[in-house]
């Protein structure tokens, strides 16, 4: 399984930028499925058919989309200006390399991040509260012309980091949420004769504003939809002190975040396939964020929803950390938890 | 030429009655239109056969403004306001405004200078602004407005000689764009249309997602006025649109990613038809089309704008050149369906 966590955190795919991933998912699931299609705001939709003369219909959530930047101008010495898609902190950007796609050769185009210095007090200033409007970005490009060969305004892209993986952990940009499609894509692999209908859904601009999975839950109406996503943790030096969220010890089944509470038939089903499975869990009370399941609960009359999370260090950075064994768990529990 | 008159028309967030009257006379008078539907929010659609009717598109603009309204009335016979949409209240200080459903004349004052030691460095801020209507008291007051009034810039439109000038282009401008396009159309369209005037988007995008339920369309164009951001003290990099660049494409809004396919027929339809175009250079403030994005089964959406400077404020200052040139943009995405070609696997 980590190869295919490796291969799908690899791509590049911005908040409405999802067709790379889909394709790269769709690669993977590849005589695993029923049948699939995209919806029409985007959204590639699995499905796996159930056994039963009378199926229920689960949905599995990892939203494709990862955060990312987009260039807003470009100045005469070649020099790129930038906003951030979904929440990135100019703070993280400070030092990293930002990743594009040459519109003409396809090549990777890369770009460092720095601000503006004029003065000391400038330098003071912009790396004590650094913000978009001092950043520019750096591709080496000598012109606003030659940089135009490769780059344009209202271009999207990524951070770029290797994957790293050690002491049980894996580590790279987009495992938010990339982890997620690894997990509904090995959970799919590993069904096998299952009574009920099983939905993969790898929602397009949950980053931005959880727009994919408000509607794509539409025309499915599945009886159960989990968003799975990462989460904060408070296991790091002095981490937040008012939750307990903690790499290693399982997967999280959500009881409430900032955007939505989860359906409490969700929780105790998860709660119960774990236990009766022997599978390690944790429960997350998050005081912030949200996850696509505040889509699916609007969906049309709502839909019970709740959210599995993987405890997640670094979230929004370019290295997000996961424990490998929170992982397998999930898998193990989400599979249980759709054949019931 | 209808911006003028739309321009003039005081139409608050919830409070779009009178825009919507203009525009359903001028619709019914063009005779190009194949039925007309109002809803319970207050949005007009109005529906236009195409030449293939396998697919619907909507084209979008909202008729409402930003704007006041009434909160309190004063001992003295001044108003408290609260606003409705995003105002700055740096903008109202020394405008005039008009009152309730009988538009009653005020003014919005500020502490003469005389009377200010340091506090004219200050922000005002809402409890700073008051409406003078000229009451005597809070009795005089009561019997000309009430609590929950609506409250209008009353600002009157100008043309310069490049320029339009007036309040409310956000998004009157669209408005007027959509009625010009309706009343050019020579032919059927490519594909079915719906224009869509929608209400209340200033306040929260809460009007449009509603259209979706009654035409079930494929794909929304989003026509808009918006923000130009071109100060002379802003690098150029800072800003969002330019004036006399031609009509603004939007690639990524306030939570929603412009609809790339879409962007790319409006950017490659402006090109073969060598209208100017520009790419905005901020990503600030959302419109309808993250809405529909969002609602029922979801919609794809993209936006084209007509640059304006100083929007959300009393007046406002757009180019002729810019207006005109949208009008043609969005005729020939209208007309020729290759806008909803794109969406085609």
């Amino acid at each position: 399984m980590k190869e295919l966590i490796k291969k799908l955190v690899n791509v590049s795919s911005p908040s409405g930028h999802e067709k790379k991933v889909h394709q790269a998912i769709l690669d993977e699931l590849e005589g695993h499925i029923d049948g699939y299609k995209y919806d029409p705001i985007g959204n590639l939709i699995v499905w796996k058919n159930g056994t039963s003369n009378q199926p229920k219909k689960y949905l599995l959530d990892g939203h494709a989309d990862e955060i990312g930047v987009v260039i807003t101008n470009i100045d005469d010495k070649g020099f790129l200006r930038i906003d951030p898609v979904g929440g990135v902190n100019p703070l993280m950007l400070l030092g990293t390399i930002v990743q594009f796609e040459s519109r003409t050769t396809k090549e990777i185009i890369r770009g460092i991040c720095s601000f503006e210095s004029e003065t000391f007090e400038d330098v003071n200033k912009n790396f004590k509260n650094p913000n978009y409007d001092v950043m520019f970005v750096d591709i080496g490009a000598n012109s606003r012309e030659e940089a135009l060969k490769h780059i344009n305004i209202g271009q999207f892209g990524t951070y770029e980091s290797q994957i790293i993986d050690q002491n049980g952990k894996l580590i790279s940009k987009s495992m938010d949420d990339r982890i997620a499609c690894a997990i509904v894509i090995q959970v799919l692999k590993e069904l096998e004769e299952c009574p009920n209908d099983v939905y993969g859904v790898f929602s397009v601009q949950e980053e931005v504003g959880i727009v994919g999975a408000s509607v794509a839950g539409y025309d499915i109406m599945p009886d159960i939809a989990i968003a799975i996503d990462v989460t904060a943790n408070s296991d790091t030096p002095k981490g937040y002190k008012r939750m307990d969220l903690n790499l290693g010890k399982g997967p999280a089944i959500k009881i409430k975040d900032k955007a939505s509470i989860s359906d409490r038939v969700v929780v105790d089903k998860l709660t119960q396939c774990a236990q009766a499975n022997d599978i390690p869990y944790q429960y997350e009370v998050l005081l912030f964020g949200g996850t696509n399941a505040h889509g699916y609960q609007l969906t049309r009359s709502g839909i019970p929803s709740g959210t599995l999370s993987i405890v997640t260090r670094y979230v929004h950075s370019p290295h997000e950390m996961v424990d490998m064994g929170d992982v397998l768990n999930a898998v193990k529990l989400l599979k249980k938890a759709v054949e019931e | 030429m209808y911006l003028k008159d739309l321009s003039q028309i005081y139409g608050a967030s919830g409070n779009e009655e009178n825009v919507k009257k203009y525009i359903k006379d001028v619709i019914k008078k063009t005779g190009k239109i194949d039925y007309i539907k109002e809803d319970h929010l207050g949005n007009l659609m109005c529906f236009k056969k195409g030449k293939i009717q396998k697919k619907t598109l909507v084209v979008m603009a909202h008729m409402d403004e930003v704007g006041l309204m009434i909160t309190k009335i004063e001992e003295d016979g001044r108003l408290n306001v609260s606003p409705v949409g995003g105002v700055d209240p740096r903008v109202l200080i020394g405008k005039r405004v008009v009152v309730g459903e009988k538009n009653i004349d005020g003014v919005i004052p500020y502490k003469a200078i005389h009377l200010q030691k340091k506090d004219y460095k200050k922000k005002p801020d809402w409890d700073d602004i008051k409406v003078d209507i000229g009451a005597k008291d809070k009795k005089d007051a009561q019997s000309k407005v009430n609590l929950g009034d609506f409250c209008h810039f009353r600002t009157f439109f100008e043309e310069y000689e490049n320029r339009y000038v007036g309040k409310a282009f956000d998004d009157r401008a669209g408005c007027s764009i959509m009625l010009e396009t309706l009343e050019a159309m020579d032919d059927l369209p490519a594909y079915n249309i719906v224009f869509a005037f929608v209400v209340q988007e200033e306040n929260g995008l809460r009007g449009s997602g509603a259209v979706l339920k009654h035409f079930h369309p494929d794909a929304a164009l989003i026509i808009e006025g918006t923000t130009a951001g071109d100060n002379p003290e802003l690098k150029r990099e800072r800003w969002s649109t330019h004036l006399d660049n031609g009509p603004a494409m939007s690639y990524l809004q306030s939570m929603h990613v412009i609809d790339r396919r879409l962007f790319n027929a409006i950017v490659n339809t402006a090109e073969s038809m060598k209208i100017p175009y520009q790419i905005k250079g901020r990503t600030v403030g959302g419109t309808d089309a993250g809405r529909l994005a969002r609602s029922f089964y979801g919609v794809p959406g993209a936006v084209v704008s007509v640059p304006a400077r100083y929007i959300h404020s009393p007046v406002s200052v757009m180019s002729k050149e810019d207006y005109n040139h949208t009008r043609k943009l969005v005729k020939e995405l209208v007309m020729t369906g290759n806008y909803l070609k794109v969406l085609e696997v």
